[in-house]
């Protein structure tokens, strides 16, 4: 039975992670390692932890721009497009705040 | 990344939006006030990416607007092969890491001697007893602790981790090799976990206790 250091192990937690399979076959030398070292349980156990923090903790939360980005697209758009015509410009569109959305199912 | 087979996936992570289509319509026959439905349903998510992507106020609603002035002018050649959304999106992924480019920012390079310093790298994990990390990470303390990553760490974990971006479609918007990808998605998250673990907080130049 080979055994497997920590920095072995560690060294192995990129394209494992990558390809999921850090929960792999029970006899492998990394699953005995795994079973055995509390060092690299714990930091498997850390990084996973994070990764999926980031997903349910950060992508669902969505910050707001300031007004002065739209300000400065109107005014960049004006610019680019000359002079305003008469008729509806950008400069006399307001964005409101909050957009009327339907939440659509997928 | 633009792959036939990661398009169903991509549309997933971003379903349509009611009223979007009929926008998107009028916003490329040079209507504003379609253009501007357009910016209010999109402002948040365009923004919030630049802001973790980059790691500041400031740099990131000067991307926002540089995204938002792109896509008024490219608008015309969506053809809706993908989410509207999705498209946004990756304009915007591409944008910053443009912008990144021009600063002089290697963000991965094949030898992986990105820029963080000595300092910043993460250490070896070799026999340390700490205090598990799970159940104690709330999002503040996250946000905070993505906003310390050397640039290049933090791109690759906010594509892969936030965004939930594939490897080989990382690859391809870094221009480096899967491996270096993972390899720098693992880094980033060691690091994390490190200044995570830490037990004060530098905040706004006092010190503080670390949600922890």
């Amino acid at each position: 039975m080979s055994h497997m250091t920590c920095a072995e192990f560690q060294q192995q937690l990129p394209d494992l992670f990558a390809t999921r399979d850090h929960l792999i076959a029970e006899d492998s030398p990394r699953h005995r390692h795994l079973e055995s070292c509390g060092t690299c349980s714990a930091l498997v156990r850390d990084l996973e932890y994070i990764a999926e923090q980031a997903a349910l903790l950060l992508k669902p939360v969505e910050e707001e721009p300031s007004d002065k980005v739209w300000k400065k697209i109107q005014e960049s758009i004006e610019v680019e497009r000359g002079s305003s015509t008469k008729g509806d410009t950008l400069s006399s569109v307001t964005v409101s705040a909050k957009p009327q959305l339907n939440p659509v199912k997928v | 990344m633009t792959e036939n087979k990661s398009v169903p996936a991509l549309f997933k992570r971003n379903p349509p939006i009611a009223g979007e289509a009929e926008a998107i319509e009028l916003a490329k026959a040079g209507d504003p006030e379609a253009f501007s439905r357009l910016y209010a349903l999109h402002k948040r998510r365009v923004y919030t990416l630049c802001l973790r992507m980059l790691g500041n106020v400031s740099e990131a609603e000067d991307m926002t607007q540089e995204a938002f002035l792109h896509l008024y002018r490219k608008i015309g050649s969506f053809r809706g092969e993908s989410a509207f959304s999705t498209w946004l999106h990756r304009l915007t992924v591409n944008l910053v890491l443009m912008h990144l480019r021009k600063k002089g920012l290697q963000l991965v390079s094949l030898e992986e001697t990105i820029n963080p310093s000595e300092e910043d790298a993460p250490k070896r994990d070799f026999g340390s007893r700490d205090p598990q990390l799970a159940g104690s990470v709330d999002r503040v303390a996250l946000e905070r602790a993505v906003a310390l990553l050397p640039p290049g760490y933090r791109m690759v974990f906010v594509l892969h981790d936030v965004e939930g971006y594939e490897h080989n479609e990382i690859a391809v918007m870094l221009e480096c090799s899967t491996g270096n990808s993972k390899s720098q998605l693992h880094k980033a998250r060691l690091k994390l976990r490190e200044l995570l673990r830490q037990p004060e907080e530098v905040v706004d130049g006092s010190v503080k206790q670390a949600a922890l």
